[in-house]
């Protein structure tokens, strides 16, 4: 059985089903790659996947570790494991990026039933996630989000997640807006994630362009609310070379040839 | 702005000319155009006739100003503010004649000791009821010349220099309870810091009431001698008991030239039925400044006139403040930023909220009078949506006499935003420790202006319980949207 089970996933809002039936697996240390075009439905899989109230899931079900997290609170889930970097991360004025980092650390512990996190550790841990994503130090003592540029906002995402240490991360579009450096560095901040704590990570993505820096082991492509091909890396490459349109025209003829 | 408006429009001001002046020379160098208005019909028209102005002091002896206070208060009704008819202030349902102006000496209550931090401080004084109770000060402040004592005492021991300053700009007879003050006050709080001494650690000054059934007249008299720098702490405390209370205050504070000082105020009057009616002034003088910060955190009924006026030129000053009211408060907050020379520099932000079914109105006006050339102010107020039936009101006003200023206002009014919940959701703080997350960092920026770690987190403290106590409220608030 895999860490992240997704099964037969369909999702309502506001009357109008947008997943129609998204079957997906991801284990601890496995890089996926979901690509497909506007409106297919990514971002309500990232927001379903960690309970968007938003998001109404009318069929399927989505298992965790063995456990059922289909209808438990968003708490609930990065609890157990789960992170999802958004889009458009928001900013939380009053609150230093230190101090919720500390915040959301010690939630996570005391739902597992620990302590919290002591100054010292916790500093070790910064240290070294600042050194790891190449962040400046003097960014943790700025407010979360508030005025940040589009790259400050998602090395932040990447720096909650180094502290977070989940076991799946989903990256809603992490990619976007980013200028070529900052997209070096969150590609790469994952990379090294993957590789030191084992992360686990679907990587939600429009363009091809982030999977140049770090590798998918797998690649689904999602189209109308449906899982419509899934592959290797090679998939990437066929897609830079054939588009969504030329993909969506054989799906439609193998689905008629099929008689579906 | 009212809750109906959502997320923040940066408001434009309208320059408004004082009442009487015609509607010519109204000049806000605000960047907005400059608007017409009919003199003496607008809300400004009250609010002008409402300021403190000449003071009741000048050569009457504290004797005679008592019985002229006695005379007003025999006269007068307690006390209704209305305004625009949607809003008023009534404190006809405090039974006046029930209470009793104790002035007993029995120790320093519980809530007293309970309440305020233990940090170093410079010195303490504390009234219960009608009496001092306790009176400390640091040897060597004393013996560089601070006074730290009862007003009564000061009247007896510096005679001149209590008559000099007091009620210099504070009238006597507005309203029936500003009258009974200045009739009947006992204790009262007098602290004196002489020209050029330095202090780090606060003075504070402590009003508590330990009981029902007690009228309390505060009075509090200040005096910064030129460049001296100090702070002011005041606590208004009082134990969570069943039956009315009163406590109406009269503070001033002056600060003579190149003076500095931080003046703050935690208030909370717990769960009893407390009605503070206070009026407090600050006058800046010559090249002075003073950063003022109340932070009114409850009263069954507060009112509260605040005034911080830069008397002198040069003079600066920031005005913050903080409120947060719950059950079935109601604040009542009037603030005024008086500029009455140039150059003079303004700078005023308040942030507030209410849960349950408290209401809350701030009302703030910038006020520049002839001649206050090159001033330069800004008044910004923010509140923010809790509760269903909670209701917050910010008026900000500007009347501006002098042609050569910039004076304007702006203001935000929030509601908890869920896309940020969902957020720190997603990071493992579940719904609750989302939203004190996002009201705490909405305030923060001004407690953090305190600059005094013990108070701060007694600020941030008190929120936070006042926050715990509405959650469900909070909760049926967020999901009816």
């Amino acid at each position: 059985m895999a860490d992240l089970e997704i099964k037969d996933l369909h999702v309502r809002i506001e009357e109008r089903e947008i997943l129609r039936g998204v079957d997906l697996e991801i284990n601890r240390g496995e890089i996926h790659a979901l690509m497909g075009p506007n409106g297919s439905g990514k971002s309500t899989l990232a927001n379903t996947l960690l309970g968007h109230p938003a998001y109404e899931v009318t069929q399927g079900s989505i298992v965790f570790k063995g456990e059922d997290l289909t209808e438990a609170e968003p708490h609930d889930r990065a609890k157990a494991g789960l992170f999802l970097a958004f889009q458009y991360p928001v900013s939380i004025p009053g609150v230093s990026v230190a101090n919720f980092l500390r915040m959301a650390i010690n939630a996570k512990r005391d739902g597992a039933g620990g302590d919290p996190i002591n100054v010292k550790e916790f500093r070790t841990q910064l240290q070294h996630a600042i050194e790891l994503l190449d962040v400046d130090k003097a960014f943790t003592s700025r407010h979360l989000n508030d005025g940040f540029s589009g790259g400050e906002k998602k090395r932040a995402e990447i720096l909650q997640m180094a502290m977070l240490k989940p076991d799946v991360a989903i990256l809603d579009e992490t990619d976007s807006g980013l200028d070529i450096d900052a997209l070096r560095t969150v590609a790469e901040g994952v990379q090294k994630l993957h590789d030191e704590q084992g992360l686990g990570a679907l990587i939600i993505t429009h363009y091809q362009r982030i999977l140049h820096y770090v590798q998918p082991q797998f690649v689904h492509i999602l189209m109308d609310g449906r899982m419509v091909l899934e592959g290797g890396v090679e998939l990437v490459e066929r897609l830079e070379r054939e588009g969504y349109d030329q993909i969506r025209q054989e799906v439609a003829a193998a689905a008629g040839a099929s008689g579906v | 702005m009212t809750r109906s408006a959502r997320r923040l429009l940066p408001q434009p001001v309208p320059a408004v000319s004082e009442p009487g002046e015609g509607t010519s020379n109204g000049a806000a160098t605000n960047g907005a155009a400059p608007v017409v208005v009919k003199p003496g019909r607008h809300r400004e028209a009250t609010l002008y006739h409402a300021l403190a102005g000449a003071g009741a002091g000048g050569k009457r002896t504290l004797a005679e100003l008592r019985e002229a206070a006695l005379r007003a208060y025999e006269e007068l009704e307690l006390p209704v503010w209305r305004r625009s008819g949607f809003w008023s202030t009534s404190v006809q349902t405090l039974d006046l004649d029930a209470l009793e102006t104790s002035v007993t000496e029995d120790g320093v209550p519980d809530v007293v000791t309970r309440t305020l931090p233990g940090a170093a401080r410079a010195g303490r004084i504390v009234q219960s009821a009608g009496a001092v109770v306790h009176v400390e000060l640091e040897e060597a402040l004393a013996e560089r010349g601070v006074i730290l004592c009862s007003l009564e005492q000061a009247f007896e021991q510096h005679r001149e220099l209590a008559s000099e300053w007091f009620c210099k700009r504070l009238p006597i007879d507005r309203h029936k309870l500003e009258a009974a003050n200045a009739a009947l006050w006992t204790g009262g709080v007098f602290l004196y810091v002489p020209q050029g001494v330095v202090v780090e650690e606060p003075f504070e000054i402590v009003y508590a009431i330990d009981r029902p059934g007690v009228a309390q007249y505060g009075r509090t008299l200040v005096v910064g001698g030129a460049t001296s720098e100090f702070r002011v702490h005041e606590y208004d405390v009082a134990e969570d008991f069943t039956g009315q209370a009163l406590h109406a205050n009269a503070f001033e504070l002056y600060l003579q030239d190149g003076a500095r000082c931080r003046l703050a105020q935690f208030q909370d009057w717990g769960q009893g039925e407390v009605y503070d009616v206070s009026t407090r002034f600050v006058g800046v003088g010559r090249d002075a400044y003073c950063h003022w910060l109340p932070a009114l955190l409850g009263g069954h009924l507060v009112r509260q006139h605040l005034e911080l006026a830069v008397m002198e030129k040069g003079g600066d000053m920031a005005f913050r403040g903080v409120f947060f009211a719950e059950q079935h408060e109601h604040l009542d907050v009037f603030a005024v930023d008086l500029h009455e020379t140039g150059p003079s520099g303004g700078d005023v932000h308040w942030r507030g909220t209410a849960t349950g079914e408290s209401r809350a109105s701030f009302e703030g006006l910038i006020k520049i009078d002839p001649g206050a050339q090159q001033t330069h102010t800004y008044l910004q107020i923010h509140t923010m949506m809790l509760s269903p039936k909670a209701r917050v009101d910010a008026i900000p006003s500007v009347l501006v006499s002098a042609d050569d200023v910039s004076a304007s206002h702006g203001g935000t009014v929030g509601e908890l935003d869920e896309t940020a919940i969902f957020y720190m959701q997603t990071r493992g703080l579940d719904r609750a420790a989302a939203v004190r997350v996002i009201v705490e960092g909405f305030f923060e920026p001004l407690i953090a202006e305190l600059q005094d770690e013990a108070l701060e987190q007694l600020v941030r403290e008190r929120i936070e319980r006042k926050l715990a106590a509405a959650r469900a409220d909070i909760e049926a608030y967020a999901t009816s949207r």
